[in-house]
């Protein structure tokens, strides 16, 4: 394959579609009507009909996620989350995945840091058992003790699994480097040791305090009659006993001083793999169009700036790319790449020149309305199906954005100049101040990055947990 | 997508064929007309109208592959792919991308060992543009020292990547390697290393002239698209492309395998690997159909008989699955199993093998059946969902069956599967002496160093 999809980390989560037709135009890009319904219990349902082929796609938020997990236990949000299928008050986990490969059913549950998301999806003539299924998981799991010990070792053996693979947990390094003790730090499906200390009772409180009814956003997106469906919904979730849940406050974090490397030591490695960068912004941050338009001129696309230069024009790797990961608060901006062993100097050398050029340059003309153009293009695909859509207006719900985010993306697009791009440059991305996460083979790297900054740690990708060392 | 780009393909490939199954009658399916064209060069034109969003996205299948490939050369497909983004004659070197990106478009390629296949994702008003620079580039396309310098470097960064970093692409490569002894499926898709850093000017012009020709590629369209357009629009830019001789048929024929062939990396890791792959027919073959159906009850799904055994019950694996690339030649269906740490993967082995042979010894049960039908039928929905979805989907079947109606009568086939020919692939093409065994296992630090 040629390259790989860059945007995936800032984009997959969000991207969505657009298909009613005569909905979409070029100029004209709206998110299809959809309906917000309070029920009495707390649970705000959303409700979007959408054509084209007969699936109804489900995605609840649970506004608690791997931020809330207890010092020592990270990973409890995600447990929690993937044993709602292991056992409910009703069905075995044996029997839940029966009934639900049975109708060719997806359900798939897990954690971020912000919050928990449930998806599922089901074929339109099968909604009744579907809605049967999906609702017996996130309202009556029960959380069986042989369930929890079987999903928890295979958790950690999943940990040391990912270690196999450097770019699998360079982000978990990144993270926790970058952001130290801070919630965001934190590996959200946890390590070695926190994975060990997690007990089924934690998991049950964690669920009888966070899955209830006014802590939860549910999405429904799909073809069906609506008014069938709300009536089946109030029906299915209007008893849910209304319950409020704690407020997971995550403080604003710090943006890193001077200048740290983080070394992890893989000894098998015949490339290095890293990510350099600092504190980014948050989901709803003012110019958060405006960054985008700026990253994917400089690290977002094929053509991109970071891209030609160390792939297209120096050969240094098959691929470079930026991103911004906004989330509640500030989450991480990176510039990422990986080079063989021999060229890891030159190659980040070159990623630091590209980004000291973009402060001193800023873009070209031809670059701005590229990105604008790009960022354009591509968006219908990404609002295309009932799954996308579900997931886009829960996410927004979660974080108080708007239809604008998505009617007026265009506008807000084309609002970008090349004046406006250079105060974006100026605030957003690092100039002097930056950590480095390297994973690599240290023997024979380790004297030549050690130039890059004042302090310098180092980590074997074999020790338990990610950074900092776990205890 | 975190295994080699071989396996990328695979699983697009795969979800391609996978979904085909619909279920009770051809009528419960919805129905997705598509229109059809043979230009004069020979090159066949699919087009499906869909209006939903204001986008287009177009493939072009090349039936070239590693399978075309030699000793010394291997890789020269994929690299090939790479080169068809550095520049011909109209849009030179780095202009491809950045015009399309300026147009809002974008666009990718994947490498199989039977098909090159290039990908773009635009929106409408970009359609003359992209159709300018298809045709452009298989017609004038650059060979420029330089470039072919530095897409080395960049292909061999792809290989550490997914192969030499990559425990699953790594093991994965020795298997094919060690199945098959004469057909060209036993060299990796990404090529030796030492093919990438050897294969010169004159294999990649040779290779240029051999798998370019217009009547060896098949063009989808789907999206914000009239048929007449697309069909208006292929006289002006691609009719005019004169056609050549395609690739010399491949002759070889894998020789029967008559024994079970095992091999072992030994290797620092965190977890040991299992792969156990099987000699089965290529994908016209009729026995497609109820190789599908039963590699639905086995593996997909937690439902499923191996995870059931070997995640749920057992707990030795964190997970087994299996896969068959859609192929022009016999082929492997190839189980793959991640034993938990410190389980003996023989452990894995002999649990898989044991619930092969239950397969063997009984029928499946009617519900399994109904099961995988339903499965196969939420599958191909899943595919007609997108319009990139739909565009490699009709592709893949116009391609590996010969025509993209089988995509439609499939109902009518997997509705015809019974139990007994379920029983009888199992028996027929999983034994023994057709499988190879390839074992990851962990080594410590200090003893990879001696």
């Amino acid at each position: 394959m040629r390259h790989r999809k860059y945007l995936a980390k800032v984009f997959f989560a969000a991207l969505l579609a657009l298909l009613l037709v005569g909905i979409v135009s070029a100029q004209t890009l709206k998110i299809p009507p959809h309906e917000k319904i309070a029920l009495k219990n707390g649970l705000t349902l959303l409700v979007l009909e959408k054509h084209g082929v007969p699936i109804v796609s489900f995605s609840a938020i649970v506004k608690t996620g791997s931020a809330a997990d207890p010092a020592g236990q990270d990973g409890l949000a995600t447990i929690t989350a993937g044993l709602l299928r292991k056992g409910t008050q009703k069905r075995t986990a044996q029997q839940f995945a029966s009934d639900l490969d049975f109708i060719g059913g997806s359900f798939d549950a897990g954690a971020d840091t912000d919050y928990t998301t449930i998806s599922a999806e089901f074929l339109t003539k099968d909604l009744d058992r579907g809605l049967d299924l999906f609702t017996d998981a996130v309202l009556h799991a029960s959380f069986p003790q042989a369930e929890v010990d079987k999903l928890l070792a295979q958790s950690i053996d999943g940990v040391k699994a990912s270690k196999d693979e450097a770019e699998a947990v360079l982000g978990n390094y990144y993270g926790g480097y970058l952001y130290g003790t801070h919630a965001y730090g934190r590996p959200g499906g946890g390590d070695e040791l926190t994975l060990k200390r997690i007990q089924r009772d934690a998991i049950a409180k964690f669920y009888s305090t966070n899955y209830v009814p006014s802590n939860t956003i549910l999405a429904v997106a799909g073809e069906f009659n609506p008014a069938e469906l709300k009536k089946k919904l109030e029906d299915a979730f209007g008893a849910w006993p209304a319950k409020t849940a704690p407020a997971v406050n995550i403080p604003a974090p710090a943006t890193v001083k001077g200048k740290r490397l983080l070394l992890v030591d893989k000894t098998d490695a015949t490339q290095t793999y890293f990510e350099i960068g600092n504190v980014g912004v948050s989901a709803t941050d003012p110019d958060r169009v405006a960054i985008r338009v700026v990253n994917t001129a400089f690290g977002g696309t094929f053509a991109s700036i970071l891209n030609t230069a160390l792939r297209i024009e120096s050969g240094y790797t098959y691929g470079a790319q930026s991103f911004f990961q906004p989330q509640k608060v500030a989450g991480p901006f990176a510039i990422a790449s990986f080079t063989k062993n021999e060229t890891t100097v030159p190659a980040i050398d070159l990623a630091l020149k590209v980004l000291d050029d973009l402060h001193k340059n800023g873009l070209t003309q031809v670059q701005l309305d590229t990105a604008k153009k790009y960022l354009k293009g591509q968006f219908p695909p990404r609002i295309e199906t009932s799954g996308q859509l579900a997931a886009r207006i829960a996410a927004n719900e979660f974080y108080g954005l708007d239809d604008n985010e998505i009617n007026q993306l265009e506008a807000r697009i084309d609002a970008v100049t090349l004046e406006s791009a250079k105060g974006i440059i100026e605030k957003h991305f690092p100039k002097e101040n930056m950590v480095f996460v390297l994973i690599g083979k240290a023997a024979e790297i380790r004297p030549a990055v050690k130039k890059y900054a004042e302090q310098i740690d180092e980590q074997k990708i074999s020790a338990p947990g990610f950074w900092p060392p776990a205890k | 997508m975190r295994k080699s780009s071989f396996f990328f393909a695979v699983s697009v490939l795969l979800c391609a064929l996978g979904f085909v199954g619909v279920v009770k009658a051809q009528s419960e399916a919805k129905q997705f007309p598509v229109e059809s064209k043979t230009l004069k060069n020979g090159m066949k034109v699919l087009v499906q109208s869909d209006h939903s969003i204001p986008n287009v996205a177009l493939y072009i299948f090349y039936r070239i592959g590693s399978r075309n490939e030699h000793p010394g050369t291997t890789g020269l497909s994929h690299f090939f792919e790479h080169m068809m983004f550095n520049g011909a004659k109209k849009y030179g070197p780095g202009e491809l991308d950045k015009i399309m990106e300026a147009n809002g478009g974008e666009n990718n390629a994947y490498t199989t060992q039977n098909t090159t296949v290039y990908q773009d994702w635009f929106p409408r008003l970009a359609l003359p543009l992209i159709f300018d620079i298809e045709a452009d580039r298989i017609q004038y396309l650059q060979f420029d020292p330089k470039k072919i310098a530095s897409e080395r470097e960049v292909v061999a960064s792809e290989r550490r990547l997914r192969t030499d970093n990559d425990n699953s692409g790594l093991l994965d490569e020795q298997l094919w390697a060690t199945a098959f002894i004469a057909h060209p499926y036993q060299w990796p898709v990404v090529g030796w290393m030492s093919d990438i850093e050897h294969w010169t000017m004159d294999d990649l012009k040779r290779h240029f002239e051999m798998g370019y020709s217009p009547n060896n590629a098949t063009m989808v369209v789907v999206g914000d698209v009239t048929a007449d357009e697309i069909f208006q629009l292929c006289e002006k830019y691609i009719e005019p492309i004169p056609t050549h001789a395609p690739p010399p048929p491949v002759t070889t024929v894998e020789p029967e395998q008559q024994g079970e062939r095992r091999l072992v990396v030994h290797k620092t890791a965190e977890l040991p690997l299992l792969m156990i792959g099987y000699h089965v027919p290529q994908t016209n073959n009729p026995d497609f159909y109820a190789l599908n159906i039963l590699r639905t009850v086995l593996f997909q799904g937690e439902s499923s008989r191996m995870y059931q055994r070997l995640v749920d019950k057992d707990q030795i694996a964190l997970d087994v699955s299996a896969f068959v690339q859609p192929s022009f030649d016999p082929t492997l269906a190839i189980v793959v199993a991640q034993p938990k740490q410190g389980v003996d993967p023989a452990k894995c082995e002999t649990a898989i093998y044991e619930e092969l042979d239950k397969t063997k010894s009984a029928l499946i049960l009617d519900q399994e059946l109904e099961k995988a039908k339903n499965i196969r039928l939420v599958e191909f929905y899943h595919q007609m969902r997108t319009i990139n979805g739909r565009a490699n989907t009709i592709g893949t079947y116009e391609v590996f069956f010969g025509d993209y109606a089988r995509l439609f009568d499939a109902a009518k086939n997997y509705s015809a599967v019974t139990k007994e020919d379920v029983q009888r692939v199992a028996k027929k093409y999983f034994g023994a002496n057709n499988r190879t065994v390839a074992t990851l296992i962990p080594e410590t630090e200090e003893k990879a160093k001696q």
